[in-house]
């Protein structure tokens, strides 16, 4: 019914990958997200505290594409300007070619916190966004029980969010953003609730996921490892004003081993990054 | 059953030592029947005039009946309107709270100036009296929306109507009903104050009565009744309450 599952044909990430991310058309389609010039002050007690400057940047057509950059930089803000929930003071937003700037419901988006609402059980959780679309609930409920069980969670589709554990909740909510009808997947800070072992887990099947049903993905996250591990694409952000730093192609063919972690490439790219982090933060100040 | 069981018991035995205490000093000081009559006594006297008693019982809870769902209605469609009309709650607000400041007696005798004799009267007593926890406990529940969700909602391109049906509306379900309980234990109360105002029948219309004769006994079998009808409304309300909001983890699960 919905383009939920594409096939992977289209999905090898593409190799002649620009330096220059804002460039508009480096292929032949539209980018699916292109964010241009964005900036944006926040006004605290009279101050005006400038929070992005002059971000670009771009997402294809099924690519993971991550962010990192340290905390207060305006990663989530800039979500919400993407989301349309935050009107930038410059800059602009396309997705597919179309200016959406400031236009709410073209993304799929997955908070920091599950935020599953308390009062549905996980299967109307999981439906949400197509609901509101206008969606069907039968229809929509019979496939978010395949995919319930596709995830682990097949036995829960009637239970209520505070029965399942941290990682089952985190599971639901990005179930709940992988069965959206819109394209684009916005995921902020997935897993920083969770503990490590859970976390990596967690990790583990996103890739596996999202390498099978391939969807042009947005990634904020704080680790490096995470970001490498599953992006082919990430964004260095400065410490606020957040501006991008740099941005680094990551070479690793898809799909992704298990023992990548290891490779020289991996740990000189992770040292790299590293680096860079370390650098922004000691910028900011001594704390943090 | 047993955990039940082990909840009830306390105040049940509470209760029947009261009892006991009461019956006791009564006959022990010797104290007059028509200033404080004994448990006993109210008890015969209930069974004696049980139809009578149950007549008057049964337009007080009609009354309530009426009025307690029209001023829950009424409240929660102030909570809506306050909360939906952005200016509104600040215009409204002092004077929600003025209307708490009347004093309700003082309220009735104008109110059968302007409606009359009949029920209307009393049934707009009690909305009074039952709209105001409603209105300020569903205010603070659609207020206080949860802000991760209410994000997510309008990143999915959700309606103004959406996001008061699918996440307002429920988030505040849990204190709307906390306002509904204290409207409960006040409802039967405003009803009996009603039937002081005007009427022929209720429970607060037989008190009057039996407190002109100084029956005493009387007076308290009334009362007793008013209070059961008061637990019975709020045990229905509770119940409906674990129905709505069932998806709400039990604080005290073991
Ligand atoms: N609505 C707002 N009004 C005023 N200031 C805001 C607002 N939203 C965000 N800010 C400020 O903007 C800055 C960036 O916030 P943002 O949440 O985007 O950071 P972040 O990069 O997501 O941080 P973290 O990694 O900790 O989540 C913060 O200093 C925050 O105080
Ligand atoms: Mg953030």
């Amino acid at each position: 019914m919905t383009n939920k599952t594409v096939p992977p044909s289209s999905g090898e990430p593409v190799k002649e990958e620009t330096p220059d991310a804002a460039s508009p058309d480096s292929g032949t389609e539209a980018p699916a997200l292109e964010v241009s010039g964005i900036s944006k002050s926040f006004s605290q007690r009279g101050r005006s505290i400038p929070v992005l400057e002059q971000v670009s940047l771009t997402v294809k057509p099924d690519e993971f594409v991550s962010i990192i950059g340290p905390s207060g930089c305006g990663k989530s803000t800039l979500f919400h300007i993407i989301g349309g929930l935050v009107k930038p003071d410059a800059g602009a937003v396309r997705m597919n070619g179309a200016p959406v700037t400031g236009q709410r419901g073209s993304v799929s988006y997955m908070p920091q916190q599950p935020a599953l609402f308390p009062w549905r059980s996980i299967e109307d959780n999981v439906i949400l966004a197509r609901e509101l679309k206008g969606a069907a609930r039968s229809e929509a409920r019979e496939e978010a029980r395949r995919w319930l069980a596709k995830v682990g969670l097949g036995g829960f589709e009637k239970a209520y969010p505070h029965m399942l554990s941290g990682g089952m909740q985190q599971r639901a909510a990005f179930l709940r953003a992988l069965l959206a009808p819109q394209e684009l997947m916005l995921l902020d800070e997935p897993f920083s609730a969770l503990d490590a072992l859970t976390r990596s887990e967690m990790q583990r099947w996103l890739l596996e996921l999202w390498e099978e049903n391939r969807r042009s993905v947005l990634f904020i996250t704080h680790s490096i490892e995470e970001a490498l591990l599953l992006s082919s694409r990430i964004y260095v952000f400065s410490g606020r004003p957040g501006t991008i730093l740099h941005t680094v192609d990551v070479p690793f063919p898809r799909p992704r081993r298990e023992g990548m972690t290891e490779y020289p490439e991996f740990l000189r790219l992770k040292r790299q990054l590293s680096g860079w982090m370390r650098e922004e933060q000691a910028k900011s100040g001594p704390l943090r | 059953m047993i955990s039940r069981w082990k909840q009830i018991w306390p105040p049940l035995v509470a209760v029947l030592l009261f009892l006991a205490l009461w019956q006791v000093s009564v006959t022990w000081f010797h104290v007059e029947k028509w200033m404080l009559p004994a448990p006993s006594d109210i008890w015969r006297e209930g069974i004696a005039s049980a139809s009578s008693l149950k007549g008057h019982t049964l337009a007080t809870l009609r009354l309530t009946l009426i009025g307690f769902p029209l001023g829950v209605a009424v409240g929660i469609a102030a909570a809506v309107l306050l909360h939906i009309v952005p200016w509104s709650a600040r215009a409204l607000y002092p004077l929600l709270i003025l209307s708490q400041n009347v004093p309700i007696i003082a309220l009735g005798p104008l109110l059968v100036i302007w409606f009359g004799f009949g029920q209307l009267p009393k049934i707009i007593l009690i909305m009074l009296v039952c709209f105001f926890p409603v209105a300020v406990a569903g205010l603070g529940g659609l207020a206080q929306t949860d802000r991760m969700m209410l994000q997510f909602m309008k990143m999915a391109g959700a309606s103004r109507r959406q996001i008061f049906s699918k996440l307002e509306l429920p988030h505040a379900l849990p204190s709307l009903f906390s306002g509904i309980k204290i409207s409960a234990a006040y409802a039967v109360t405003g009803a009996v104050v009603a039937e002081l105002i005007g009427g022929n029948q209720g429970l607060g219309y037989y008190m009057q009565i039996q407190k002109s004769a100084f029956r005493t006994d009387r007076m308290f079998a009334a009362i007793i009744l008013s209070v059961l009808l008061s637990l019975l409304l709020f045990a229905a309300v509770v119940l409906l309450e674990k129905w709505l909001v069932r998806w709400k983890p039990r604080r005290d699960a073991q």
